[in-house]
């Protein structure tokens, strides 16, 4: 539980993985955006997994006109969840996420916040850009692929400054690794998403290839969102095509088997064809029984995975 | 629930500022006389004009009005799903917010309603609308609704409606489905009636449901039927589906055992390959219905709170 403090207006989280700039240098950046907003705030550091050293180092500098806490977890959990973890902390109505790393020049922040005048959410997008053709390759892949798979148009998903309402994280339950693409999950919740130009820190240079891993990492990524986005409400039209597909096509192999076998004497036992038919068709079965299943679990839980949100209920009634 | 009216009027309202004070004043003038608790429940469909000021003033001044305000555009039924959440009277009343329906009209659901109905449909038996456009495909997407479900209603899009609220608050609501809300009701084993209703030409505004997309909701449909049907024993269900496999299986299998044991033509690797394959399919399948009866324990649509609601109890009177 945390104590009772006094709540700010900004509760700026930052969740810390495996890479940490300087402590100091960073916070002394991030103090000086965020005192340009000329608000009060809070920052709340994250350790995600046991690593003793940043803890003590961000203990040291906590010191200042300004809130500092850090909650710090046994095991990395992964950047959603201490988001998650970061944001059970926040006192503040406007939260602000920041990279624990420069990625962006700090003393524009004000320009971040100030977005959420017209919107809920405002994401930084680092611009002008460094970063050389192959980088550049990779970045419009996944930001296109991503437009065909959600209808969404992002330029700079992977930059995680980002400010919005407190109450997307309230009404976004994220895991996994999903606070990437919280801009797309908050979008389909209803709440007005803006991309905002911010200078990139002179300290953000990422030259040359990335391992295999961080490649594959992202492709699966926006394969689950495609899945959340599409079909999360309709499993039946997803597994009942391939489904039903693949069992038409069995079912075909399989007649045309059994008419050779039966006119025109060609004998079952030495025919492979038979084993691949008979594996389409149960194949199919099996994906229109994972659709069913779905089905029943919207079903069944349908009142707790409402597809609209209520924004607000007003009644000028006295009693009630 | 502190407060229970006997009567709640659900209108949601998208784009309608002209329609709303009309609105309002037509059915406080419809339903006042008839001497009973009402509350009206306006839900504002993330309407882009000054709908939901309007809405708001009309509830300032009459603290029976209660608003909801969606954050954007949702559709017509999470607007009425969400009006029928927020609505706490004994029996709930749907209409459109265009003035096509006629609030005079009330005072007929209710009695049908206290004749002992759960829901009592509108049949706008003089519609105004065009005849190609709008009158004949409704005529044929109620003929197909009613094959599908066995609940022959003649005009489904009619959003006057009436319902009996806690049974249409236990009816799990989503996708498209609010011109078969009864239809989907009819899981519950309602009584339903129908009666005819007036219809006007539209006053203001344009019309804003054009009838598309009926062939999506027909398979939307007839998924909640099949699911509603087999929600409660999913086990059999998927047992169902896996004795064919099994027996076909096992056929197959002692044939090719037989085969290899009685005759010199040794093991057909085809033949006892699909035997298994047929088997394992069986048997997942059969796993399938297991994590069935999983989900239906762990959701919370049950049979049970349906047979409660609809069902009646006599008991005789025993003399000593």
């Amino acid at each position: 539980m945390p104590e009772l403090t006094e709540p700010v207006d900004l509760s700026v989280i930052i969740p810390v993985g495996n890479r940490l700039a300087d402590p100091e240098d960073l916070c002394a950046e991030y103090r000086a955006g965020l005192d340009a907003i000329g608000r009060s705030y809070e920052m709340i550091f994250v350790i995600d997994g046991p690593h003793e050293r940043f803890a003590s180092a961000l203990k040291e500098i906590a010191v200042g006109p300004h809130r500092v806490t850090v909650v710090s977890l046994t095991r990395p959990f992964g950047e959603a969840t201490a988001l998650m973890a970061g944001f059970e902390q926040a006192t503040g109505r406007v939260i602000v996420t920041l990279p624990a790393y420069f990625q962006i020049d700090a003393s524009e922040l004000p320009k971040l916040v100030d977005a959420l005048e017209r919107c809920d959410l405002a994401v930084a997008r680092r611009w002008p850009r460094a970063g050389g053709p192959f980088e550049r390759l990779r970045r419009n892949a996944f930001h296109g692929l991503l437009k065909a798979v959600t209808g969404l148009r992002f330029r700079d998903l992977g930059c995680g400054a980002r400010a919005f309402d407190r109450r997307v994280l309230e009404e976004i339950q994220l895991y996994g690794d999903q606070h990437r693409f919280l801009p797309v999950l908050a979008d389909r919740k209803g709440f007005r998403v803006a991309e905002i130009d911010i200078t990139q820190s002179p300290s953000d240079r990422h030259e040359g290839v990335y391992e295999p891993r961080v490649y594959a990492r992202g492709f699966l990524d926006i394969f689950t969102v495609f899945f959340l986005v599409r079909f999360t409400k309709k499993p039946l039209r997803f597994f009942g095509m391939i489904g039903v597909s693949l069992f038409a096509l069995g079912a075909l192999l399989v007649t045309w088997l059994v008419v050779e076998r039966l006119f025109f004497g060609q004998g079952l036992t030495q025919r492979p064809a038979l084993l691949l038919s008979t594996l389409f068709v149960v194949l199919g079965l099996q994906l229109f029984a994972i659709g069913l299943l779905g089905e029943l679990i919207i079903f069944t839980h349908a009142r707790q995975v409402r597809d609209y949100q209520i924004d607000t209920v007003l009644s000028f009634r006295k009693d009630a | 629930m502190s407060f229970q009216p006997d009567l709640s009027v659900i209108v949601p309202f998208y784009n309608e500022e002209e329609s709303i004070a009309a609105m309002h004043s037509a059915i406080v003038t419809a339903v006042e006389p008839l001497g009973i608790t009402f509350e009206m429940v306006f839900v504002d469909d993330g309407s882009r004009d000054r709908t939901l000021e309007v809405a708001t003033g009309v509830a300032r001044r009459d603290e029976r009005v209660r608003v909801v305000k969606f954050r954007r555009n949702y559709g017509q039924t999470p607007a009425m799903a969400a009006g029928i959440e927020q609505a706490r009277g004994r029996v709930l009343v749907t209409m459109d917010g265009d003035l096509q329906n006629d609030p005079k009209d009330i005072e007929h659901f209710l009695a049908k309603i206290n004749e002992g109905n759960d829901i009592v449909v509108g049949w706008r038996f003089n519609r105004q609308d065009k005849l190609i456009t709008r009158k004949i495909p409704s005529r044929i997407a109620n003929w197909l609704i009613g094959r599908v479900t066995g609940v022959p209603i003649r005009d489904n899009g009619c959003s006057l409606k009436a319902y009996r609220g806690a049974l249409i608050k236990q009816i799990p609501l989503y996708s498209e489905m609010h011109r078969f809300i009864p239809a989907m009701a009819s899981i519950a084993g309602p009584r339903i009636a129908e009666i005819k209703v007036r219809h006007h030409a539209r006053q203001f505004g344009q019309s804003k449901y054009g009838l598309s997309r009926i062939y999506k909701v027909l398979l939307d449909l007839m998924v909640i039927k099949t699911v509603a049907s087999f929600t409660a024993r999913p086990l059999l269900w998927f047992s169902m589906l896996a004795t064919p496999l099994a027996l076909l299986g096992s056929l197959t299998l002692g044939w090719a055992l037989w085969r290899w044991a009685a005759t010199e033509a040794g093991m057909s690797l085809p033949v006892a390959g699909t035997g298994v394959l047929l088997l394992t399919s069986a048997f997942i399948l059969f796993c399938g219905g297991v994590l069935g009866e999983l989900i239906y324990h762990s959701g919370d649509v049950r049979d049970q709170d349906f047979s409660r609601l609809t069902g009646t109890v006599w008991s005789s009177k025993p003399h000593a």
